[in-house]
C-alpha cells in the first residue's frame, strides 16, 4: 500500500509531490480494494445461488418421489384387496413387504426434509458474512478517507495502517447484526410453547 | 373442513418443506414470502394458525406477531415462531409479542406437526 512508503528525510517540494503520489495510490488501492471486496461478495451470493438452487431441485425431486411412494403405496393397498379373497398367501405376503418398503421410504422422506434445510441456514450464513465484508469495506474505505497518514506524511508507519485496520475492523463488528445461525449440525432444533 | 396455516418464510425452499410437511397431514397451507405478504394474506384469509420465520426482507416475523395481534381476528390465533435464532434475548421479544411457541430449525416433520395438533386444538 501507498501508505507504507515513509517520506522521511525529504524536502518539502519533495513531501508535496510524495503525497500527492500517496493520494493518487490511496484513491487506486481505494478502487482496487472496493473491486476485490466486490468479487468476494459476488463469489458469496454464487455459492448461495447454487446451493438454493440445488437445494430448491432437491425439494422438488423429493416431493415427486413422496408422491410416487404414495401412489405405490394405494396400489398395493387395492392389489392386497384383489387377492385376499384368493387367499394366495406368497402373494399377500409379498404385499406385505411391499408396504414395509414403502413405510420405511415415507420416514427416509421426513429425515431429508429435516437435512434440507440447511440450504435455509446456509443462505442465512452466507448473507450475514456478506453484510461482514461490506461492512468492513466501508469502514477501511472511510478510515482511508479520513486519511489520517495525509496528516503525518513521511511519518507514515505499519503501525499506522495497523492501527487503521484494526480500527475498521472493530467499526464493523460493532454496527455488524448479530450472527442468525447458531447451529454447528442439522439436528433437530428445539421446540417451546409459551 | 381442513383447517389453514399461513406458513411465512423467504426461503422458497422451506416453504415448499413446511407446505409438503402439512399438506400431507391434512392442513390447507397458504404461502407467504415475507411479514408484509403474510399481513395482506391474513386480511383476505380465515387462518386458523400461523408458522413464521423471523429474518425475512421489507417486514420480520416479529414486527408481522406485532400488528398480527392488533387485528381481531389474530388476537388468539396461534403464531408459532420458525427460524434459525435461539438467542434467550429474541425468544424474550417474541413472546413479549404475542408468540405462541418457538420452533428453532431445522425442523422435524413430526415434531412440527405434533406442536400444531397441540396449540390448534
Amino acid at each position: 500500500m501507498a501508505e507504507l512508503r515513509a517520506a522521511e528525510g525529504k524536502s518539502d517540494s519533495q513531501v508535496t509531490h510524495q503525497s500527492a503520489l500517496m493520494e493518487r495510490d490511496g484513491v487506486l488501492c481505494n478502487a482496487e480494494a472496493d473491486e476485490y471486496f466486490m468479487s468476494i461478495k459476488e463469489e458469496l451470493n454464487q455459492v448461495d445461488r447454487l446451493v438454493s438452487d440445488a437445494v430448491n431441485n432437491l425439494v422438488i425431486n423429493f416431493g415427486y418421489i413422496s408422491n410416487l411412494t404414495k401412489s405405490h403405496h394405494e396400489m398395493v393397498l387395492a392389489i392386497e384387496k384383489m387377492a385376499a379373497p384368493e387367499g394366495s398367501k406368497p402373494i399377500l405376503e409379498l404385499l406385505e413387504k411391499q408396504m414395509v418398503i414403502a413405510d420405511k421410504i415415507e420416514q427416509e422422506l421426513e429425515m431429508a426434509v429435516t437435512s434440507l434445510q440447511f440450504g435455509d441456514l446456509v443462505t442465512q450464513l452466507l448473507a450475514h458474512t456478506t453484510r461482514q465484508v461490506e461492512a468492513l469495506n466501508i469502514e477501511l474505505q472511510r478510515i482511508e478517507r479520513q486519511g489520517s497518514w495525509k496528516e503525518n506524511a513521511g511519518k507514515n508507519t505499519l503501525g499506522t495502517i495497523h492501527e487503521g485496520i484494526s480500527k475498521a475492523v472493530n467499526m464493523a463488528k460493532t454496527k455488524g447484526k448479530r450472527k442468525p445461525v447458531v447451529q454447528q449440525g442439522m439436528q433437530m432444533g428445539d421446540i417451546e410453547l409459551f | 373442513m381442513a383447517k389453514t396455516i399461513l406458513a411465512v418464510d423467504d426461503s422458497a425452499s422451506i416453504r415448499q418443506m413446511v407446505a409438503f410437511t402439512l399438506k400431507g397431514a391434512g392442513y390447507e397451507v397458504i404461502q407467504a414470502v415475507d411479514g408484509q405478504d403474510a399481513l395482506d394474506k391474513a386480511n383476505y384469509h380465515q387462518v386458523n394458525l400461523v408458522l413464521t420465520d423471523i429474518n425475512m426482507p421489507r417486514m420480520d416475523g416479529l414486527k408481522l406477531l406485532e400488528l398480527l395481534r392488533k387485528l381481531a381476528h389474530y388476537k388468539n390465533i396461534p403464531i408459532l415462531i420458525l427460524t434459525t435464532e435461539s438467542g434467550d434475548e429474541i425468544k424474550a421479544k417474541g413472546r413479549a409479542a404475542g408468540a405462541t411457541g418457538w420452533l428453532v430449525k431445522p425442523f422435524d416433520p413430526k415434531r412440527l406437526l405434533e406442536v400444531i395438533g397441540k396449540v390448534i386444538g
